[in-house]
């Protein structure tokens, strides 16, 4: 019943290269250095991507207005209209902003010599400590920005392909041939994605990394069989126990 | 009976009217025009264009939860009950385009309420699904999330094909959908028989 574990994965050096690639492909922008600090708002800009997020967060994207930005960053409309050409234009921004700093957070634990399972669950950790300690953003990117007009809304979908894909590797490990659905890693991930929304809609943000063992067991599953995916779910709580977080 | 028949037309309406336009270009005027109501009696129902669709919404989620349920009673073992179930919702939604997107696409852009109301809908899902956990040799191992996840993996699987304009092909994903139902409980394997084997 259970299949060969993922002992090494793909131990191919160019992993690291392609998964640039694939960012690149879906024209994400590129990751910050920063990571590890939130986002300082020293400049007006920063100060009203901030805002942005902020006050769709609190009020929903449709009922937020530049003025409503604006006093919240405590920059004038005149140099908002400077910086951005409208509402969507400076929400964008800072969707972009969040976007890289998502995938900056997959690419620091993304090694080469990685086994696949164990890049899932440090990118999973990564991503679900990331939203936790941006609970503004969180909420802007996952709840707001999918529903918030078709730029936003393409944006989060190509990240969402990024991960797909990442997640496609597994198939790649020495597993017998079983006829895996190729909705596998799309379903997952929607699995994964509606748990980490409900989550953040019922204000438990900053426990977000305490669904990492659920995630990691339904984003391998498809891939390396029942019973190691209960042995990568024991893993990941093993190297991130709740009382830590 | 007159009040109840001008609240279903306008109720009608919302679905019919957001489907074509989408939530945030729809009006109450497009609403009362649609549904062959004054503004004055659309106000004497509802006290905005929201209160309308949300009201929409619970009617089309009650259907579709009722129509579910009861294809999931004509089964007897977990399987095939859920593979009945997802059989009656995905036959549905084809059938009623404009219900299915008005149900799983365009709530998000009616605020937080109707994403409250749009989660609930969905949890209503929860006791089919937990049956899965009773029914699974490892049902008791499993992670405590494990039907809100495989819930959020239909819906999402779902919600992919509307958006893309391909609801009335939707019976035929059946077997994507039944191994993202199955698969969380009983794993791949086991999940790759099920959806082969016949009814």
């Amino acid at each position: 019943m259970p299949r060969t574990p993922s002992t090494n994965g793909d131990a191919s050096p160019s992993r690291a290269k392609e998964l640039d690639e694939l960012i690149e492909q879906e024209q994400l922008p590129a990751g910050r250095d920063d990571l590890a600090e939130p986002p300082v708002a020293h400049s007006q800009r920063e100060r009203l991507l901030v805002a942005v997020a902020k006050t769709t967060a609190e009020k929903g994207y449709g009922a937020t207005t530049i003025g409503d930005v604006c006093t919240e960053a405590g920059v004038s409309r005149a140099t908002f209209y400077e910086l951005f050409k409208d509402k969507e234009d400076c929400f964008h921004a800072a969707m972009e902003l969040s976007l890289a700093d998502a995938m900056g957070s997959i690419v620091a634990v993304y090694s080469p010599d990685k086994p696949w399972a164990t890049m899932v669950r440090d990118a999973a950790a990564a991503f679900l400590e990331l939203l936790a300690s941006r609970p503004t953003f969180a909420r802007m990117a996952m709840i707001e920005a999918p529903a918030s007009g078709e730029r936003a809304f393409q944006l989060y979908a190509s990240g969402k392909r990024v991960l797909q894909s990442l997640l496609e590797r597994g198939r790649e490990d020495p597993v017998e041939e079983e006829a895996i659905p190729t909705t596998a890693a799309r379903a997952a991930l929607a699995g994964a994605e509606s748990l980490i929304v409900g989550q953040i809609l019922s204000g438990n943000t900053a426990r977000l990394p305490e669904l990492l063992p659920d995630i990691v067991y339904i984003t391998t599953l498809p891939y390396l069989g029942q019973e190691e995916a209960l042995r990568q779910a024991r893993e990941a709580e093993r190297e991130h126990p709740a009382a830590d977080r | 009976m007159v009040a109840r028949s001008q609240r279903e037309r306008a109720l009608d309406a919302a679905v019919d009217v957001v489907a074509e336009k989408g939530y945030a270009a729809t009006t109450v005027a497009d609403l009362t025009k649609e549904a062959g109501i004054s503004r004055t009696t659309f106000y004497e129902m509802f006290p905005d264009k929201e209160a309308c669709f949300l009201a929409a919404y619970d009617a089309a989620a009650d259907v579709l939860a009722r129509r579910v349920a009861a294809a999931f009673e004509t089964e007897a073992v977990w399987p095939a009950r859920a593979r009945a179930g997802l059989e009656a919702l995905l036959g549905s939604l084809a059938d009623e385009p404009a219900i299915a997107r008005l149900a799983l696409v365009d709530f998000g852009a009616a605020g937080p309420a109707a994403q409250r109301r749009y989660r609930a809908a969905l949890l209503r899902m929860t006791p089919l699904f937990d049956e899965g956990r009773d029914f699974a040799p490892e049902g008791r191992r499993l992670p405590p999330n494990t039907s809100r996840m495989a819930i959020g993996a239909v819906v999402g699987l779902i919600a992919d094909e509307i958006a893309a304009g391909r609801t009335e092909q939707l019976p035929g994903l059946l077997p994507e959908i039944l191994f993202a139902t199955l698969s969380p409980y009983l794993g791949p394997e086991a999940a790759t028989r099920g959806v082969s084997e016949e009814r």
